[in-house]
């Protein structure tokens, strides 16, 4: 049994001169004599030398060997381990014969001549371990575990090192340190720099934005200010242009009525078509006016109970006329010439509700005088259906349709879609945009599906309970129930 | 870098190892030494090796080579102090140091020095050197007592 009392490891040559230190300090507090330190300690060196020289450094280990019978002398037990690639003429070495270029060669021989037991093993390419057995002198105290530990606080009461060797290693790990930290320094001063430069950039960017946004706003209230004139201009021609277009108008009717006196059949035609353009001048006008009031927050909305059916039959009433009369008075609508039927849907089942039916009727209007125009041959049907929150008017027609590119720009003011029948027919551009603002004015909205080729259907949704009346709601619902 | 200092004492040189030696600096000192002798043409070495507790194969080869080239370089070599331990040491460790002369302590390695160029120069007939060897003698006679580490030819135990 091997109590271990020391290890080391052998890299450098200081390593060696610690080692024999080392072993000597051991040597002397296990109570081996000057003489026997020594000669420990000088086999230690030969063999710790090889090791660092040839063996690429190992380690030294130091223990005491427990005799196996009482009585026997106990042996101060040193190893020594290398990595090395063994020794390839170990016969010749321990024979006396070899003489190495560096010591004497006679380390091995050295060692084992010092050592009461040497055993070596040096296989080859597994290193070499070296064995040296000192014997304790007779009457020698036991070793055992206690003796472990006061040696190891002995040792480490004792540095090995003298204490110039001390300063100098000290001094050599302050240079480290000092290099260390002088890295450290010159990462934090880049780092420092490259934040300073992000910085920099950043400032700039964000001048930029400001700059950015000042152009912006002035933009925004440059195009609020265009917009205000422009209603302001449209609101002014409007009413302007009213007057004379009624003027012609009425002049027209007399000139039709025969009030000024019989016409002759061409004379009379031309007067009507002259009726025709100022009706469709006064539509426009009038589209214009709305579009304006709308914009210039002008409009009010003056709610009434509705009931889809009344809303219905107005419609009839307005298209059946110029249905029938080739050459009516009122040209709008009065593409029914190619025998399109306009059909209603069921509206008694829907309950009345609170709307502005002045405004949902001009919206349908729209509807319906859009989806004659573009239908040639089939239908349009108006139909309505409604939830607890909206009441929905739909108008069907089988008409050309509208691409899905453009769906969203005809509700574009002066915006028409270019078509071989958009040529034919004649149209402000107003109608849906103006349809679409009384419908957000409502607290609704239109909408539109199509398929080209095979018909659109533009859907008004109002709410049936508007915004400003929610109070008033309930009452009215109950109101309703009893109708 | 750590050096072994020489020091000049008139026409030898006197080294003192103070501590234990790792191989790089025992090197050191081989060619230091050399170089100081051809620089002043000292005529003697005086190694004092009395600090020294461990001498092994390496070392021995050392003080072998220092001895060597001196004689080459027309100096002698005295090795003194030796610890009595080491001396044992060495003899078992089968190393002899052949041509290197030894002397107890420092006292005696002069005197042997002294000795050794004097016969060198011609037994005695040079007054220089006489009246060098004279001086020295006289300096060693007022120092030696209060010299900071004495020399320490202890007689074997």
């Amino acid at each position: 049994m091997t109590i271990p009392l020391l290890t080391c490891a052998l890299a450098t040559e200081h390593d060696v001169v610690l080692a024999r230190q080392r072993v000597r300090q051991v040597a002397a507090l296990v109570g081996f004599d000057a003489q026997d330190q020594t000669r420990i300690a000088t086999a230690v060196s030969e063999v710790a030398r090889n090791a660092v020289q040839y063996g690429g450094g190992g380690q030294l280990e130091v223990g005491v060997e427990r005799p196996a019978l009482p009585g026997a002398p106990q042996h101060l037990l040193t190893v020594i381990r290398d990595r090395g690639p063994g020794i390839p003429h170990l016969d010749a070495v321990l024979g006396g014969g070899y003489r190495s270029p560096t010591g004497m060669g006679l380390g091995l021989v050295g060692a084992r001549r010092l050592s009461d037991r040497f055993a070596i093993a040096a296989p080859p390419g597994a290193g070499t371990t070296v064995t040296l057995a000192r014997e304790f002198a007779r009457g020698a105290p036991p070793a055992d575990a206690t003796t472990a530990r006061r040696l190891a606080d002995a040792l480490a009461e004792q540095p090995p090192r003298g204490a110039l060797e001390e300063a100098r290693l000290q001094n050599q790990e302050l240079l480290r340190a000092l290099d260390a930290l002088r890295e450290r320094q010159a990462e934090v001063d880049r780092l420092n720099a490259t934040l300073a430069e992000t910085n920099r950039e950043l400032e700039e960017t964000n001048r930029g934005v400001v700059a950015l946004y000042a152009e912006l706003d002035e933009r925004a209230s440059y195009l609020a200010r265009l917009n205000e004139v422009k209603t302001r201009f449209l609101s002014d021609l409007s009413h302007e242009l009213r007057t004379p277009l009624n003027a012609i108008r009425n002049l027209v009717r007399l000139f039709l009525d025969g009030v000024v006196g019989d016409l002759t059949g061409v004379q009379r035609k031309t007067a009507a078509l002259i009726g025709d353009s100022a009706e469709g001048l006064a539509q426009l006008v009038d589209d214009w006016l709305d579009l304006a009031k709308i914009e210039a927050g002008k409009t009010t909305v003056q709610l009434a109970e509705c009931r889809v059916a009344e809303l219905f039959g107005a419609l009839r009433g307005m298209f059946r006329p110029m249905q029938a009369v080739q050459a009516g008075p009122a040209p709008v609508g009065a593409w029914n010439d190619r025998g399109v039927p306009l059909v209603f849907g069921p509206a008694d089942e829907i309950p009345p509700f609170l709307c502005d039916e002045a405004k949902v009727s001009q919206i349908l209007r729209n509807f319906v005088s859009n989806a004659l125009k573009f239908t040639e041959r089939g239908e349009v049907r108006v139909l309505a259906d409604a939830d607890d929150d909206w009441v929905r008017f739909h108008v069907q027609d089988t008409g050309i349709g509208i691409a899905p590119d453009d769906q969203e720009q005809i509700f574009e003011e002066f915006w028409q879609v270019e078509s071989p029948r958009q040529r034919q027919v004649k149209g402000t551009g107003l109608g849906l945009p103006l349809s679409r603002r009384l419908a957000r004015l409502l607290g609704g909205d239109v909408t539109l599906e199509s398929v080209p080729g095979v018909g659109s259907t533009f859907t008004l949704a109002v709410p049936r309970r508007p915004a400003g009346e929610a109070a008033g709601a309930p009452a009215r619902e109950g109101a309703h129930a009893d109708v | 870098m750590e050096r072994i200092p020489i020091l000049k004492m008139g026409p030898f040189l006197l080294v003192t190892i103070q501590v234990d030696m790792h191989d790089r600096l025992a090197m050191v000192l081989q060619d230091d030494l050399t170089s100081m002798i051809s620089r002043t043409g000292a005529r003697g070495v005086l190694l004092d090796i009395s600090a020294l507790e461990i001498v092994d194969s390496f070392i021995g080869r050392m003080i072998s080579n220092i001895a060597a080239m001196a004689r080459v370089l027309d100096a002698e070599t005295v090795v003194v102090g030796m610890q009595p331990a080491v001396a044992i040491t060495l003899v078992e460790l089968g190393l002899s140091l052949p041509g290197v002369r030894t002397a107890l302590n420092v006292e005696r390695g002069m005197a042997l020095l002294r000795d050794a160029v004097r016969r060198a120069d011609g037994a005695g007939t040079d007054a220089g050197a006489d009246a060098i060897a004279a001086a020295l003698a006289g300096e060693e006679d007022d120092g030696g007592g209060d010299a900071p580490r004495g020399p320490r030819g202890a007689p074997p135990a």
